[in-house]
C-alpha cells in the first residue's frame, strides 16, 4: 500500500510446526508465511497482498545452529543472520557464509531476517544465497507428507520463484560439510556500503596443497537466479591456482553470465568487473583453505 | 583565557535534551482532539498528463471518510512555493519574470507527484484506502526531461509567457547581454595563451532530510487558520497563506514545529496549502497530513541539475584572462527558483578569483521533473565541480602546483564578492590553504603519487569556495528582534529566526546572553509562533547566526542603552562613567557606587510610589529592546577542501581515505556545531560527488524514489575527517563571524573531482563520479595501471 | 484474525492490548499507545529512525515488525533508555553535540545503547559498522561516533532500567 499502511490480512500463528504444515496444507497459495518479515512487511507496502499470513513467531526450536564436521552445519529455519554472525563455527568452517552476514542489510535487519527467509526469496541479488550456493547446501521442506530435501542449486527456478510447494515450509537449511582443506570467501560490490549488492561473488575451494580438487563459483545480480559457473569451475578443477589460471578464469566468468542495467549498475560494468572479483575471491579461498 | 563568557564555546544545545529523549516535538508527533487525517492524492503514473475523469464516488462510500476536495472546491489562486518571489520587490520580480505558477490541485499533471485532489478522513488508514478508490482518467501528453528537449521547437510549452520553455535567463535590463561578469571575456580570451573548455553535466540532488514532511491546519473556535508547519522561513510562510487564502495575516496563525532537517527542502512551503485548504473545508477540526518517505523525491524541491559549459584562459605564467560560462538550469516542472540559483551559481564563479574577464549567462528551463529549489549550496556546488576542474586540468597543462596557483590568485579584501560592489571585508584563505595543504601533506603526497605503481592508485585534490553570510543586496535581508526584560533581569528574545537543527537557536541564545551580560538558563529565545514574531525571512544562504545574530545585538544594544539610562539617574552619574557589567552596572571610578540590572527592571515594573517621599523609587516602565535590521553587509566566508583517495582502477571503485576541510570562518562561535556543518555538509559534498542523483525512466516517472536505491555516505563510509576553522574576526558579523551552513558541502565536490584526476589523468564531466563511468573511462582511455 | 490480544512490556511496563493484525509496531507505539518518540523515517528498514531496541539488546526496525507477531516480548525505546534521567548514551550525544535535527536520534540513541550492551568496548570500526542501519543527514556521523566513544567509557556493564521495571509492573498491576 504505502511504507505507512500495510494492506489488510488474516493472520494465524500456529503453536507448532504440525499445526503449520496443517494450516499450509488447507490454505495453500492463498497463505505467506511470515518469519523476520524484513521482505515480505516491505513488499506488503509496495505492491504485494496476501489473503493469509502464517506466522511462525510462535514456533519453538527452530531457531538453532549446529555444525557436525561431518555433516555440517544445521539452520533451523528460524535462526537470523544475527545468530550466523554471532556464531563462531559458520566464521571459523564456513567464511564465505559469515562474510555475507557481516554485510547483509543492516543490524537491526539482521535481527529479524532469517537466512531460510532470505534463501526462500531467492533473490538474485541475495547475499547470503550466494554464499550458500557457493558452499553447497539442501534446504528442508516439510508437510503433512513428510519432509524433503533439496539441493540448492535445483532450489531456485526462475526469477523470484523456487522449489517450495504451496503447502511446505521450509524447516532447515543444511550446508556442505567442509573437507580438510576447504576455504571459502564472499564479495560483494555495492554503491554505498549499506546497500543492495550490484554484483555479489562467492567461491569455495577444496584444495590439497597447492591442487584444487574441486570448486564451487556463484554469482549474483547477474541473472534471473544467482547462478553457479560451471566452466569456470571446471577451469579450476585439478589444477594448480596460477596467475595464468587465474587470467583464464577473468575471461571465462563473464561468458557465463548475463547481467542487465538496472537501478544498482549497468550489464556493461558488471561484465566488466565479474572477472576480477571471482580472480580475487579464488586467491582468498585459496588462502583460506591454508 | 577567552574574553567572552558563553561565546566560542561548545554549550549544550538548547533543543538537545528533548532530542535524545524522543520528545514529541515534530509535526507529526502532535495529536490533537478531535483529529482528522488528510490525504493529498498525487498522480504517480505520469509525469505530464491531462485530467479528464475525477470520481469520488467510490471513495466517499468508505466509511469514516469525511470529504474529498478537487481542484473547484478549493481556491484557484496561483502561487509559488519558493520564497524568492518574498524576497525581491515586485519590480525586481517582473524584471526577473518570476512566476506564481502552481494551485493546490491541480487538472494538468507537470510532474509526477502533481497534485490531484485530497481525502479527509477519520484515520489515516481510512484516508489512504479512500485515497486508492479515488477514480482519475489521464490523458497522457508529451513528457520531456531535459532543457535541450524543452528548448526544441514543437515540444508542450508548459506556461505560456515562457517560450521554448525557458523559464529565466539574466534579463538584460538588469544584466547587459544577459551576463553577469566583468570587462569583455571574449576579447580577453584573445589573450590567453592556452584555453581550457568543455560541457559539464551536475545532478539532480535531493536533501533526504530525515523528517518527512507533515503538517497540521486548524480554522479554529475564533475562525483563526492555524498550521503547524516545519517550514524554513514560518514569516514568509505566514505571509503566503494568508495572501493565499484572501485573509488578513491577523487571522493567520503559524505554529512552527521542530524542524528535522532543511538543507532548502523546507525553504517556502510544500504541502501547507493543500493541508490548509483540506482544514478549511472542515472549520474547527484539526486536520493532519503526513507524506510518505517515497513521495519526498517527487513533492520537494532538489538541487537544480543541469548542462554548464566553461571555458577558462591563461597566459603560460598562470595569470587567468577570461572566464566564460553558461549554465542551462533544469528548474522542473514549476517556477519556484528558476530565477534564484542560475544567478548564484555564477555570482559565486564570479566571487572566487581574479579572471581578467568574466562573463556568466544563467538560464532555467521547465521539464516534466520534479521541481527544482533550493539546496543547501545554492549553485555553488554546481560551480565548484566545474571550475575547480577545470582550473586544475589547466594547471596540468601549464605545470603548476594546484594549491600555489589558488594562493595566488583568489580574490581577497578589497575585491568585489559575489554581488559586485560589495567587497570583501575579510578573507582568510590564504591561510586555510596552506593549513590544509599541510594536514593532507599535499607536497609529500603529490610528489609520492608521481612514481606510484599497482592497480590501486591514489590521487589528492584540492578545492576552494566562497560564499556569503545573507544575500544582501540581491535579495531583503531583514530580521526583527524584541527583548523583553522580566522584572527579575532576565530576558526573552523573540525573532522568527528558525533551526534546521544547525544550531542557530543555540547560537543566537548564547549571542543574546553575551550580550545581556547573563547566563544562558536567564535567557529565553522566543521562537515559532507568528503571533509573537516580528519578521525574520527564514533559514536560508547562511544568514541567520549573521543577520540574526546582528539583528539581536541591535535589540540588546537597545536594553543596555535602556539600562545605562536609568542606571545613571539611580547612581547620579554620567552615562560615559558607567561600566556595564552584564548583571550589575557601576560607576568605572566608584564601583562600590553600583546598581544590579535586576533591580533597574524590577523598579521599572513595579514602580511603587514611595509613602515617605511621594515619589517613585525607580524609573518606570518595564524594559523592551527592539531592532528592525536591515544587513549591512554580506561579509563571505572562505573555504578550502583537501581530499585524498585510492581508486582500485581495475573495478573504478573509489575509497575516500581523508577529507581536510578548511575554513574562514570569521569567529567561532560554537566550535562543535561550527564542525558539525563542516562535516555534515562533506557528507552531502561527497554524496554529490560520488552517489548521490535522482533517475527518471523514459516515462519521466523517478526511479530511485527510496533510501533502497538513492544512496548516501553513511557511518561507514565516511572518510577522515579533519576540519579547521581559520579565526579572523570579521569587522561586520555577530562577534565577527561569518557563516558556515553551505560552505561545507561545496568544496569537497571540486576536491574529489580533482583527487580522481590526480590519481587517474582523467577528468569526469558528469557527476556523480560512478565506478561505473570510471571503469568505462579507464577502458576506453586504453589505460594499464599494472 | 484480524484482530490479537497481546502482552507487549515496553520501557518496563507490561502492557496487554489488542492490536490490529496489520499494525506494525512503530504505529502501535506512536498511534495506539501514544509513545511518538520513536519515529517514522522511511517505513522500509533502510534508515533506523524507528529502531527499537527488543529483549534488552538488539536492535529492531519498528516499522518492519508486526506487533501482533510481538506477544510476550519486550521493547525498549529511546524514551525507556534510563528510568530516571538519561542513559550514558544520551549524555554524550549531548555532551558530543551529536544532535542536529533530532529526527534520527532517538533511533541512534536507541541503536548505540544496543551496541554497547552487545559490545561494551567497541573499536570506532565497529561503532560505524554497527550504525549503518541508522542514517543521519546532518552531522556527517563524526560526532555520533565520538558519542558512543564517550558513552563505552562510562557505559555501566548492566545499563538496564529492569531493576525499577519490577516496581512499575508492580504499581501497574496493583
Amino acid at each position: 500500500m504505502s511504507s505507512r499502511i500495510l494492506p489488510n490480512f488474516d493472520l494465524l500463528v500456529p503453536n507448532s510446526t504440525s499445526e503449520a504444515v496443517n494450516l499450509l496444507a488447507h490454505y495453500q497459495e492463498r497463505a505467506a508465511i511470515l518469519a523476520g518479515g524484513t521482505d515480505l512487511i516491505v513488499a506488503m507496502k509496495m505492491n504485494y497482498e496476501s489473503e493469509i499470513l502464517i506466522s511462525v513467531s510462535e514456533l519453538d526450536g527452530l531457531d538453532y545452529i549446529d555444525f557436525d564436521p561431518s555433516s555440517g552445519l544445521h539452520i533451523g529455519a528460524k535462526a537470523t543472520v544475527s545468530q550466523i554472525l554471532d556464531n563462531a563455527e559458520v566464521k571459523q568452517y564456513y567464511p564465505a557464509l559469515w562474510q555475507a552476514a557481516n554485510v547483509f542489510a543492516t543490524p537491526q535487519i539482521r535481527t529479524a531476517a532469517t537466512l531460510a527467509g532470505n534463501v526462500l526469496r531467492g533473490s538474485p541479488a541475495g547475499d547470503c544465497s550466494c554464499a550458500l550456493l557457493a558452499l553447497g547446501a539442501r534446504i528442508v521442506l516439510q508437510s503433512t507428507e513428510g519432509k524433503r530435501e533439496v539441493a540448492i542449486e535445483d532450489f531456485w527456478t526462475g526469477y523470484n520463484q523456487n522449489a517450495r510447494q504451496s503447502n511446505e515450509l521450509a524447516i532447515e537449511i543444511i550446508v556442505d560439510a567442509p573437507q580438510s582443506a576447504t576455504g571459502s570467501a564472499f564479495h560483494r560490490m555495492t554503491r554505498v556500503n549499506e546497500d543492495l549488492a550490484k554484483l555479489n561473488g562467492s567461491v569455495r575451494l577444496d584444495m590439497d596443497g597447492k591442487i584444487c580438487k574441486s570448486a564451487r563459483i556463484a554469482m549474483g545480480c547477474v541473472g534471473p537466479t544467482t547462478l553457479r559457473l560451471p566452466k569456470t569451475e571446471k577451469l579450476l578443477q585439478n589444477e594448480e591456482i596460477t596467475p595464468e589460471l587465474l587470467a583464464h578464469v577473468t575471461d571465462m566468468v563473464p561468458t557465463e553470465i548475463s547481467p542487465i542495467d538496472d537501478k544498482r549498475s549497468t550489464a556493461e560494468y558488471r561484465l566488466m568487473v565479474s572477472g576480477v572479483v571471482i580472480k580475487r575471491l579464488i586467491e582468498q579461498a585459496a588462502t583460506a583453505a591454508n | 583565557m577567552s574574553q567572552f563568557s558563553v561565546i566560542g564555546k561548545s554549550v549544550p544545545k538548547v533543543d538537545a535534551y528533548e532530542k535524545v529523549t524522543g520528545q514529541p516535538i515534530y509535526a507529526a508527533d502532535l495529536k490533537m482532539q478531535g483529529m482528522l487525517y488528510g490525504k493529498i492524492v498525487r498522480c504517480m503514473e505520469f509525469a505530464h498528463a491531462k485530467v479528464i475523469k475525477l470520481d469520488f464516488s467510490e471513495a466517499l462510500k468508505i466509511p469514516g471518510v469525511v470529504k474529498v476536495l478537487g481542484p473547484e472546491d478549493v481556491t484557484q489562486t496561483t502561487y509559488n512555493t519558493g520564497a524568492c518571489d518574498e524576497m525581491v520587490s515586485d519590480k525586481v520580480g517582473h524584471l526577473l519574470g518570476d512566476l506564481k505558477d502552481q494551485t493546490i490541485f491541480t487538472d494538468h499533471v507537470r510532474h509526477q507527484g502533481d497534485a490531484i485532489c485530497g481525502v479527509i478522513a477519520i484515520s489515516e488508514e481510512i484516508a489512504e484506502r479512500a485515497a486508492a478508490k479515488v477514480i482519475v482518467e489521464y490523458e497522457p501528453l508529451q513528457v520531456f526531461m531535459t532543457p535541450s528537449e524543452a528548448e526544441k521547437p514543437g515540444t508542450h510549452q508548459l506556461h505560456p509567457d515562457k517560450a521554448n520553455n525557458m523559464a529565466f535567463q539574466l534579463p538584460e535590463a538588469m544584466f547587459p547581454g544577459n551576463s553577469y561578469g566583468w570587462g569583455d571575456a571574449d576579447e580577453a580570451m584573445k589573450e590567453a595563451d592556452i584555453i581550457v573548455e568543455d560541457d559539464f553535466y551536475v545532478n539532480k540532488q535531493k536533501q533526504c532530510q530525515m523528517e518527512p514532511h507533515a503538517y497540521i491546519a486548524q480554522v479554529d473556535g475564533r475562525g483563526r487558520l492555524n498550521c503547524w508547519s516545519s517550514g524554513q522561513m514560518p514569516k514568509i510562510t505566514h505571509q503566503k497563506i494568508a495572501r493565499l487564502f484572501d485573509m488578513p495575516m491577523s487571522m493567520v496563525k503559524i505554529h512552527s514545529t521542530t524542524i528535522g532537517g532543511g538543507f532548502g527542502a523546507r525553504l517556502g512551503i510544500i504541502a501547507e496549502p493543500e493541508t490548509c485548504a483540506l482544514a478549511m473545508a472542515v472549520p474547527g477540526r484539526p486536520v493532519k497530513v503526513q507524506t510518505l518517505r517515497e513521495e519526498d523525491w517527487i513533492i520537494s524541491e532538489s538541487r537544480h541539475a543541469g548542462d554548464y559549459w566553461m571555458r577558462l584562459g591563461f597566459k603560460k605564467d598562470g595569470t587567468p584572462v577570461a572566464c566564460q560560462a553558461r549554465f542551462k538550469a533544469n528548474t522542473g516542472a514549476y517556477f519556484t527558483h528558476a530565477s534564484g540559483v542560475p544567478f548564484t551559481t555564477g555570482a559565486w564563479l564570479s566571487g572566487m578569483y581574479k579572471f581578467g574577464a568574466l562573463g556568466y549567462q544563467g538560464e532555467s528551463y521547465f521539464s516534466n521533473q520534479a521541481p527544482a529549489g533550493a539546496y543547501r549550496g545554492y549553485g555553488n556546488p554546481q560551480t565548484n565541480f566545474v571550475l575547480e576542474q577545470l582550473i586544475d586540468r589547466a594547471l596540468t597543462q601549464l605545470d603548476i602546483d594546484p594549491v600555489q596557483w589558488r594562493l595566488d590568485w583568489h580574490k581577497g579584501v578589497g575585491d568585489d564578492g559575489w554581488c559586485f560592489g560589495v567587497k570583501y571585508p575579510s578573507c582568510q584563505l590564504s591561510e586555510c590553504l596552506k593549513q590544509g595543504a599541510e594536514a593532507i601533506e599535499w607536497n609529500k603526497k603529490l610528489a609520492e603519487f608521481k612514481t606510484q605503481t599497482g592497480t590501486k592508485r591514489r590521487g589528492v585534490g584540492v578545492s576552494v569556495m566562497n560564499h556569503t553570510s545573507g544575500a544582501m543586496p540581491m535579495l531583503l535581508e531583514h530580521t526583527v528582534t524584541t527583548v523583553m526584560m522580566n522584572e527579575d533581569g532576565s530576558a526573552v528574545v523573540a525573532t522568527a529566526c528558525s533551526d534546521l537543527g544547525q544550531g542557530s537557536h543555540t547560537v543566537l541564545h548564547q549571542i543574546a546572553a553575551e550580550a545581556l551580560g547573563l547566563d544562558m538558563n536567564e535567557v529565553t529565545l522566543k521562537t515559532g509562533d507568528s503571533d509573537a514574531n516580528g519578521f525574520d525571512i527564514g533559514s536560508h544562504a547562511s544568514r541567520t547566526t549573521y543577520v540574526g545574530g546582528n539583528s539581536i545585538l541591535e535589540a540588546c544594544d537597545d536594553i543596555k542603552k535602556q539600562l545605562l539610562e536609568r542606571a545613571s539617574k539611580h547612581l547620579d552619574t554620567a552615562v560615559e562613567n558607567l561600566e556595564f557589567g552584564g548583571k550589575t552596572i557601576f560607576a568605572k571610578h566608584n564601583p562600590e557606587n553600583s546598581i544590579t540590572t535586576a533591580e533597574i527592571c524590577r523598579l521599572g515594573v513595579y514602580n511603587y510610589m514611595d509613602p515617605e517621599t511621594g515619589e517613585p523609587e525607580g524609573a518606570p516602565g518595564q524594559i523592551f529592546g527592539f531592532s528592525s535590521h536591515f544587513a549591512k553587509h554580506n561579509s563571505p566566508p572562505f573555504g578550502a577542501c583537501f581530499v585524498e583517495l585510492e581508486i582500485d582502477t581495475e573495478t573504478g571503485e573509489i575509497e575516500l581515505l581523508e577529507l581536510v576541510h578548511t575554513h574562514d570562518i570569521g569567529r567561532t562561535l560554537h566550535p562543535a556545531m561550527a564542525e558539525g556543518q563542516m562535516v555534515g555538509g562533506a557528507q552531502q559534498g561527497i554524496g554529490m560527488a560520488l552517489t548521490e542523483e535522482i533517475y527518471y525512466d523514459e516515462q519521466g516517472r523517478a526511479v530511485n524514489s527510496s533510501f533502497t536505491d538513492y544512496k548516501m555516505y553513511g557511518s561507514s563510509d565516511m572518510p577522515k575527517m579533519k576540519v579547521i576553522l581559520v579565526e579572523d574576526p570579521d569587522p561586520h558579523g555577530p562577534y565577527g563571524a561569518k557563516s558556515v551552513g553551505e560552505a561545507g558541502l561545496t568544496s569537497p565536490v571540486g576536491a574529489i573531482a580533482n583527487a580522481v584526476y590526480n590519481a587517474l589523468g582523467i577528468q569526469f564531466k558528469e557527476a556523480p563520479i560512478t565506478p561505473e563511468k570510471v571503469l568505462k573511462a579507464i577502458k576506453e582511455n586504453g589505460l594499464n595501471f599494472a | 484474525m484480524k484482530e490479537r490480544a497481546i502482552e507487549l512490556t515496553v520501557n518496563g511496563i507490561a502492557l496487554n492490548i489488542t492490536v490490529p493484525v496489520h499494525q506494525t509496531l512503530l504505529d502501535t507505539l506512536r498511534e495506539q499507545l501514544g509513545f511518538t518518540d520513536t519515529k517514522y523515517g522511511c517505513g522500509t528498514g533502510e534508515c533506523g529512525a524507528c529502531s527499537v531496541i527488543i529483549d534488552d539488546h538488539e536492535s529492531l526496525c519498528s516499522c518492519m515488525a508486526l506487533a501482533s507477531t510481538l506477544n510476550g516480548r519486550s521493547i525498549t525505546t529511546a524514551a525507556g533508555l534510563a528510568s530516571n534521567g538519561l542513559n550514558a548514551v544520551q549524555q554524550a550525544f549531548i555532551d558530543q553535540t551529536a544532535v542536529q535535527c533530532g529526527y534520527c536520534t532517538p533511533g541512534m540513541v536507541v541503536k548505540s545503547t544496543s551496541l554497547l550492551r552487545k559490545n561494551p568496548n567497541p573499536s570506532e570500526e565497529e561503532i560505524r559498522k554497527e550504525l549503518e542501519g541508522n542514517i543521519c543527514r546532518c552531522t556527517g556521523y563524526d560526532s555520533i561516533v565520538k558519542a558512543v566513544q564517550q558513552a563505552a567509557q562510562s557505559f555501566p556493564e548492566s545499563d538496564t532500567q529492569w531493576d525499577n521495571a519490577v516496581e512499575l509492573k508492580a504499581g501497574a498491576n496493583s
